[in-house]
């Protein structure tokens, strides 16, 4: 039942490719959007099945690969990412309906979105080294391909696609390095076979295929320092595809760090945890302070997509490390509120981005200093993204609040645990948190304030209108699940328990009790964020109550009412309003030396006094200096050793044909 | 036949098929590369028919005739017909001498027969001793596109390379299937037909056929 409805499902993004590639302009949008919802309900249903009974199913098929066979397989853990991933595709596929009508993106487009979608459904179900790799490539090629769709209009995206290929083609190298690594010597490709005989293997083998596949998923994911495509990428690519990149394409890459290191290796040393928890720390405190000094709303997403990658690590890390240790409850709760967490980053995250497309489409600008004032002038979408702002915010009642509690007291409580350097790096791991937390809200504080509230700065933002109703509700479907699962986060706890239990090497005792919210059951702790919910509903009206009454008998009933965000001054104009620059300017003089921002200002004097400015400019640009430190040598050497390169082939067909018969020659000598 | 006549004919026939290949570092008229490559081919389709004869396969015997057609005859009338267009056109400086060319055939040739021990070794016969014969015609073959700078050389050259494989293969497996024999034969004449075109517009463009030149069209 589960498997024929995947099938169907994964069928149906098939047929809304071709549909996206031969209906004619007006129709084909709407039809490849209705098969790929379907597609997505489809596989949401199969994936959802799987998870509430916990039976997994396995396929293989060995006419559809040459050679290898393709050999599917949906278990909960895998389950739980197709899931989200339908989540967020439904979304995205009824908002490009709207959006098209704005973009009108070209037949590429509209057949390589479904195409994506599929190859996103199908990465966590392929349970084969081939038919991992295929999948893994489609996702690559089709989200490539759809990144540079908008290269005609903006040389930005060109360059972001150049970054993305180059960094995901190496990171699918490393994979696949490791995992044929991992299928010679265990004597078998399929998943099943590798994991049966993973006791026959070498420490040394093991961690050599750990740390190569490490280094590909944590490209795909986006850790630091192997981030520098996503800041890029997200942002210039059209806001559907990066709604389902960070929402869905990054998970991927968490994904295989759990089903390598932890199904196929069965945990290993400790290190390897270490490292990953390394990583989430790094990537959680960059990202978010990249994210709270961006002033482009969609690189301030994309930024706080490796912030929230960083945190679903040291949640993972957390859950290696544990296991390692024999911790294996908590384990299990460490591991449970990464990959709750990282349910609720799909949510929110996709909802932010799809946010930032409806703002583009209306002011045909993502630059925070342009926007102002669209609170009034597009009311559903600003609550709309309010609510992802929130969420993500981690504020109570919100399914961010309900994650990032959950991941704190699993690391709070591993610090029962005896190694040292697993307690060092949980502790670590909770200040990282901590400073993340502040950052992200500064961060969502600016998004929204500075781009909803106030006047508008410019024409363009003047003139705004709501977007089409299509595009409101994709948002809303995933604006309302970050709500009920911030509300009553247990209903998910089952199913994510579930996830974590095929996921972790050791099978671990249940962590959480049932319920509607989350109460853990081998340490102290439990929260009911309906009940801190409603607490602070109540404050509220309390609070209003108490204000409000003795306002009706004094001078405070002739408040006067002024523009929001203004400062309550009167003659208020946009001029004079917070931009996102200056919003950001005094945490950026805090982390200077981490960011190291560029400025530039230059004062034209008046011709007579040198006391009268006639023109004042600033520029201001916050450049990556990982990149320029880490990236920067290694493009030059590749460059250098191109341009020595292209000394050798010199235009003789000669040349060319004697080296393949020296190598040919020599090849013969050395083998006789 | 008895076997002993039949081995001799495929000695025979297999060695002429790589005199065939060293004649065409020796011979700079390009009229006389084309007679030798033809008889190259009429030999290797006299070696099919041997093996055919001698095994009794119907379809190997299609694969002779199919070689001699294709290899002896439309191959070379093709290659004729462009040597025609400039007569008297040679192979005057090869990238290589004549004489030094002749010095590393001999060099290949031993090349090949060291390395074709692990082949032979896998099933050894009198029939798969002879396989080096092939692989050497394929080694001089790429010498020649190598070394040779006229295009007509270098179809030659490529057509070396394409025999000593069906060598090796009539050699080793005693027989191709039909479908693999065919569609190697049809690849070839393909690639002679667009080598062909391509030699025509290159003596309309350039007023040559020198491959060497073609070193400008870089960048």
């Amino acid at each position: 039942m589960s498997e024929a409805a995947y099938l169907i499902g994964l069928g149906a993004a098939g047929a809304a490719a071709l549909l996206g590639a031969t209906l004619p302009a007006r129709r084909r949008v709407l039809g490849a959007a209705l098969l790929s919802s379907a597609a997505c309900v489809c596989a949401f249903l199969a994936a959802g099945q799987v998870l509430v009974s916990g039976h997994a199913w396995s396929a293989h098929s060995a006419e559809v690969l040459p050679l290898t066979g393709v050999s599917l397989s949906l278990d909960p853990l895998s389950a739980l990412f197709v899931a989200t991933t339908a989540l967020v595709g439904l979304a995205t596929s009824w908002y490009t309906i709207g959006y098209a009508a704005h973009s009108a993106p070209s037949r590429t487009a509209t057949a390589m979105l479904p195409a994506f979608l599929g190859s996103l459904l199908l990465v966590p179900t392929a349970s084969s080294v081939a038919t991992f790799m295929v999948a893994w490539e489609l996702m690559a090629l089709t989200s490539l391909l759809l990144l540079l769709n908008e290269h005609r209009q903006r040389d930005e995206a060109r360059d972001a696609a150049q970054w993305y290929a180059a960094m995901t083609h190496v990171g699918a190298a490393a994979i696949l390095l490791g995992l044929l690594l991992l299928a010679t010597h265990a004597g078998g490709q399929t998943f099943a076979a590798i994991a049966a005989h993973r006791g026959q293997l070498s420490v040394a083998l093991r961690s050599a295929v750990f740390v190569l596949t490490l280094v590909g998923f944590a490209s795909k994911a986006g850790a630091v320092p192997l981030h520098a495509w996503l800041p890029r990428a997200h942002p210039e690519a059209p806001s559907p595809v990066s709604a389902l990149m960070s929402g869905a394409m990054v998970n991927l890459g968490i994904y295989g760090i759990i089903r390598v290191g932890e199904d196929l290796l069965g945990g290993g040393a400790l290190w390897w945890w270490l490292a990953v928890v390394a990583l989430g720390v790094v990537s959680a405190i960059f990202g978010a302070l990249h994210a709270a000094a961006s002033a482009d709303v969609k690189r301030l997403l994309a930024y706080s997509t490796v912030d929230n990658i960083g945190l679903i690590l040291v949640g993972v890390g957390a859950a290696g490390a544990l296991a390692v240790s024999g911790e294996r409850l908590l384990a299990a709760l460490a591991l449970l509120a990464a990959l709750f967490h990282l349910v609720n980053h799909a949510l929110f995250k996709g909802c932010l981005f799809l946010g930032a497309g409806a703002l583009q489409h209306a002011t045909g600008t993502r630059d925070l200093d342009q926007l102002g004032g669209l609170a009034r002038r597009m009311p559903v979408t600003a609550a709309l993204f309010g609510i992802g702002a929130l969420s993500i915010s981690a504020l109570p009642g919100f399914n961010g609040f309900a994650s990032e509690w959950l991941l704190l007291e699993s690391l709070l409580h591993g610090f029962a645990d005896h190694t040292d350097a697993t307690v060092v790096a949980l502790l670590i791991g909770v200040a990282a948190l901590a400073i993340t937390g502040g950052l992200t809200a500064a961060a969502f504080v600016k998004a929204l304030g500075v781009g909803f509230l106030g006047q508008p700065r410019t024409a363009g933002a003047a003139s705004a209108r709501e977007v089409a109703p299509s595009m409101l509700v994709g948002m809303a479907l995933l604006a309302a699940s970050c709500i009920a699962l911030g509300i009553a986060p247990g209903v998910l706890l089952p199913v994510l328990e579930r996830a974590t239990a095929s996921g972790l090497a050791v099978r671990p005792p249940s962590p959480l009790r049932a319920g509607l919210g989350l109460d853990l059951t081998g340490a102290s702790g439990a929260i009911e964020p309906a009940l801190v919910l409603a607490g602070l509903l109540g404050a509220l009206v309390l609070a209003w109550v108490l204000v409000r009454l003795p306002a009706r008998r004094s001078a405070l009933r002739h408040a006067r009412t002024a523009e929001a965000w203004g400062c309550g001054r009167e003659l208020q104009t946009a001029r004079m309003e917070v931009t996102a620059t200056s919003f950001a300017e005094p945490l950026q003089r805090v982390f200077v030396d981490v960011l190291r921002p560029d400025r530039d200002l230059e004062v034209t004097h008046v011709a007579e006094s040198r006391f009268f400015p006639q023109a004042i400019s600033y520029q201001h640009r916050i450049d990556d200096g990982l990149e320029r430190v880490l990236y920067r040598p290694v493009i030059d050497a590749v460059s250098a050793w191109g341009r020595l390169a292209r000394r050798v082939p010199n235009g003789s067909v000669h040349r060319y044909l004697a080296f393949g018969f020296v190598a040919l020659v020599l090849i013969l000598v050395v083998l006789a | 036949m008895s076997a002993g006549t039949e081995l001799d004919l495929v000695e025979l026939t297999a060695g002429v098929v790589l005199a065939c290949a060293v004649v065409t570092l020796w011979r700079r008229d390009l009229r006389a590369l084309v007679a030798v490559l033809a008889l190259q081919g009429v030999a290797l389709a006299a070696l099919a028919a041997v093996l055919a004869l001698h095994t009794g396969d119907v379809g190997l015997g299609v694969v002779a005739g199919v070689v001699l057609l294709a290899k002896g005859l439309v191959i070379p009338n093709l290659l004729a017909r462009v040597v025609r267009r400039d007569p008297g056109s040679r192979e005057t400086t090869p990238l290589v001498n004549v004489p030094a060319s002749l010095v590393a055939a001999a060099g290949l040739v031993i090349v090949a027969y060291l390395s074709a021990g692990r082949l032979t070794s896998l099933f050894p016969s009198p029939m798969t001793r002879l396989a080096p014969l092939g692989l050497a015609t394929v080694l001089v073959g790429f010498f020649v596109l190598v070394t040779r700078r006229k295009a007509v050389s270098q179809i030659v050259g490529l057509l070396l390379v394409d025999n000593g494989v069906a060598l090796v293969a009539f050699l080793l497996t005693a027989g191709v299937p039909l479908l693999v024999e065919l569609g190697a034969s049809l690849d070839v004449l393909l690639v002679v037909v667009v080598l062909q075109v391509l030699a025509t517009s290159m003596r309309a463009r350039f007023g040559h056929v020198d491959l060497d030149q073609l070193r400008e069209l870089h960048d």
